[in-house]
């Protein structure tokens, strides 16, 4: 049995067609994932439907052996599948602190969630020199790390992770990179799709490639870094000669 | 009287009339601000509550103030009903913005036409003893029930923004409002978030209904003109935002009374429908708004 697991999943949303076409996927406990593919290829659907954004049109997704297809988001949290969306998503007008303890929003006891928000700290510390600088204020670097910091708060055994470097510097993508390696070394499973393949494949140990909504390969991510095929699809290495050239 | 003393006094009435029209926008920017929705059927549902408040008033003698007690938590359930009823359904619709409109439309159209059957398109108005009487500071008066009208009013908004800044539900409701996908993925059921804001947003038009029953004389059409204030002074102070909708009501109603003093009250119409015009043509994201992208 998988720590995760998803089997034949189509899903679309609204009535729309199907962005994810039977797609199939196991995650194994404590290994770090990269998802690779075009656009379009269903990559940010395939997490919104881990998470429970989305749910399935048919197909299951098990966690732990329990099927989480039809739950709520909220219940999928308090499972341990954390999710931080593209573009940070995060609440602008509120404070940094305000924006962690809104990632501790299904906690009970919140003398806990103080306690939690201060690891976020000593993770992040520039976060705590700006703990009541609204969110919108901050650079984008420091935004991802809000977010990033936001799913940690509920010590998730699951972080997934949309497009994380999206729109940053490539000094603060290294940061940003420096700070999901701790996550990684800590023994949290990660699932991340990342448009900067390389940089997403070389930090992951699994890579997938998703295209026109499924799995169209998977392997280890040194194997598909250095696949030819996958180089000249997925990794621009044609745009890049075409450049050189 | 000086033209100074004449200044004060209509900055003192516009002002404490402002604080009503604060309440009235408070629910309607409330609900705009988490759903999307622009309610046609706010002010039809403030009369509800008028209506309400003018029947305890003439059969059991309740005090239109006191009568909060009883609309508020009325209009809360209806409010969480026609949500229920008519928004949940069309909550994943594509067209969901022109919907909604459309939906508040037709509530207008029906809730003005039961209560014009139930009580006919007769002007009503409740006359407590304090509607009549008046402060008097010097050469300037303040009607004792504006006083008290626009004194409540400041609790009521001040008590919501308390109950948005401060309590869990207040904070999944901001969070809500702030970034719908991000409330959802920390874990907020937006969809309660929602039916809970719409009930509180039409609680608050119920107690400014409540409180116009004294200050202005009403019957069921007369909500087109308010609904049109109401709008004026939301998107003045930004679609949203509880303390554009407060410094938009004060600044027209303000506006609004010295216009009607200067010029005559034909024209204080127009003064909320130029500040309309000109804030659409300038600044459509109002005082206190944000610019929305249209994705």
């Amino acid at each position: 049995m998988a720590f995760l697991e998803i089997n034949s999943v189509t899903a679309g949303y609204g009535v729309g067609p199907d962005i994810l076409q039977g797609l199939s996927l196991n995650v194994e406990e404590g290994k770090s994932y990269c998802i690779i593919g075009p656009n379009g290829a269903g990559k940010s659907t395939l997490l919104r439907v881990i998470c429970g954004l989305i749910h399935p049109r048919t197909g299951a997704i098990k966690f732990q052996g329990e099927d989480i297809s039809r739950l709520r988001t909220d219940e999928i949290l308090h499972r341990g599948i954390s999710f931080v969306p593209q573009d940070f998503s995060l609440f602008p007008d509120m404070t940094v602190k305000e924006n962690l303890r809104m990632g501790g929003y299904i906690m009970e006891d919140r003398s806990e969630l103080e306690q939690r928000i201060e690891e976020i700290f000593e993770m992040f510390p520039i976060l705590k020199d700006k703990t009541s600088d609204q969110a919108k204020t901050l650079s984008g670097g420091q935004q991802q790390m809000l977010a990033i910091g936001r799913s940690l708060v509920l010590r998730p055994k699951v972080i997934m992770l949309d497009e994380p470097s999206l729109g940053l510097a490539p000094i603060i993508v290294q940061q940003i990179f420096d700070s999901i390696n701790t996550l990684k070394e800590l023994g949290m499973t990660i699932i991340m799709v990342e448009q900067n393949a390389k940089k997403g494949l070389e930090f992951a140990e699994w890579g997938c490639v998703l295209d026109l909504g499924v799995n169209h390969f998977e392997g280890k991510s040194d194997t598909i870094l250095h696949d030819p095929r996958i180089q000249e699809l997925y990794l621009g290495k044609i745009q890049r000669e075409g450049i050189d050239e | 009287m000086s033209n100074t003393t004449i200044i004060l006094q209509l900055l003192m009435i516009g002002i404490s009339l402002g604080g009503v029209y604060a309440l009235m926008g408070s629910g309607l920017t409330i609900i705009f601000g988490v759903m999307r929705i622009v309610n046609i059927a706010h002010a039809i549902l403030m009369m509800v509550a008028s209506y309400i408040t003018y029947f305890a008033f003439v059969n059991f003698g309740l005090d239109p103030i006191l009568s909060i007690f009883v609309t508020m938590p009325l209009m809360y359930l209806l409010g969480v009903v026609v949500y229920k009823l008519f928004f949940s359904k069309i909550s994943k619709d594509a067209r969901y913005g022109e919907l909604t409109v459309l939906l508040t439309f037709s509530i207008a159209l029906i809730f003005e036409g039961t209560l014009g059957y139930l009580f006919t398109n007769t002007y009503r108005t409740t006359s407590p003893g304090y509607a009549t009487s008046s402060f008097l500071f010097g050469d300037l008066y303040l009607p004792k029930g504006q006083a008290y009208a626009t004194l409540l009013s400041l609790v009521l908004i001040l008590l919501l923004w308390a109950f948005l800044q401060y309590s869990r539900l207040g904070n999944a409701i901001r969070a809500t409002m702030q970034n719908p996908t991000a409330a959802q993925v920390v874990g907020v059921n937006t969809e309660k978030a929602s039916v809970i804001a719409f009930g509180i947003g039409i609680a608050m038009g119920g107690a400014a209904g409540s409180l116009m029953t004294y200050l202005f004389p009403f019957y069921p059409g007369k909500h087109w003109e308010w609904i049109a204030i109401l709008l004026s002074l939301i998107v003045l102070g930004g679609m949203g935002s509880l303390a554009g909708a407060f410094v938009g009501a004060i600044l027209l109603a303000v506006s609004s009374t010295l216009v009607t003093h200067y010029f005559g009250p034909t024209w204080s119409p127009i003064t909320f429908f130029l500040a309309l015009f000109i804030i659409l043509l300038f600044r459509p994201q109002g005082l206190f708004g944000k610019k929305m992208e249209v994705k």
